[in-house]
């Protein structure tokens, strides 16, 4: 068994799952769980993709 | 009852239910999910089983770095503990990774981090299943 993920799909694949648990840990009702969820993501995504570009000038 | 039967009876009815508290989260910890089932949050429980299966069965897969008790240095007995966070799953990720660990390749250190997320989230889902059956989460 063996896994050969990208950075980009590792990152959507560890986002996605933190987001789902922080979603059920903090909030009870489905439809507060769907938006903590959403919400979470987006922010993972955006700080993950965000910090990305900021290093890439000293990538090289 | 009177208030000092009842004084007296207090004690004892919250020692019961911080142990069960107590059980709960080590159920939790052990069997990932485990601590909620036994209080019926259902939703909660097949979630957090799910999610920390989910990340150890990758990061098993992408040969992360599943650190043991003789790593030598602070950084891998704080890796040590985050990864036995997992409880049961421990043994189920060292049974995957017959091959050991390949953080030669980016994706092993990927793998690294994704197990000990999963260890670091099941603490955090038993410290809640423990607080819930205290009362002090819903």
């Amino acid at each position: 068994m063996k896994f050969h993920l990208s950075h980009l799909q590792a990152m959507l694949l560890f986002a996605l799952l933190i987001s789902i648990a922080f979603g059920f840990l903090s909030r009870r009702r489905p439809l507060e769980r769907v938006k903590y969820i959403a919400w979470s993501l987006l922010l993972f995504l955006l700080f993950g993709i965000g910090i990305g570009w900021a290093m890439y000038p000293f990538s090289r | 009852m009177t208030d000092e039967a009842q004084i007296a009876a207090a004690p004892a009815v919250d020692s019961k239910r911080e142990a069960r508290a107590i059980a709960f989260g080590i159920a939790g910890w052990l069997v990932p999910g485990l601590g909620h089932a036994l209080q019926r949050m259902w939703g909660r429980a097949i979630t957090f089983f799910a999610v920390v299966a989910v990340l150890v069965f990758v990061g098993a897969g992408m040969r992360g770095n599943l650190f043991n008790s003789q790593g030598g240095d602070a950084f891998a007995t704080l890796g040590y503990v985050a990864d036995l966070g997992t409880g049961g799953f421990y043994l189920l990720a060292k049974y995957l990774e017959a091959g050991g660990p390949d953080v030669s390749h980016a994706y092993g250190d990927y793998g690294t981090r994704f197990l000990a997320a999963a260890g670091v989230l099941n603490l955090l889902a038993a410290l809640h299943a423990y607080e819930a059956a205290r009362g002090r989460k819903g």
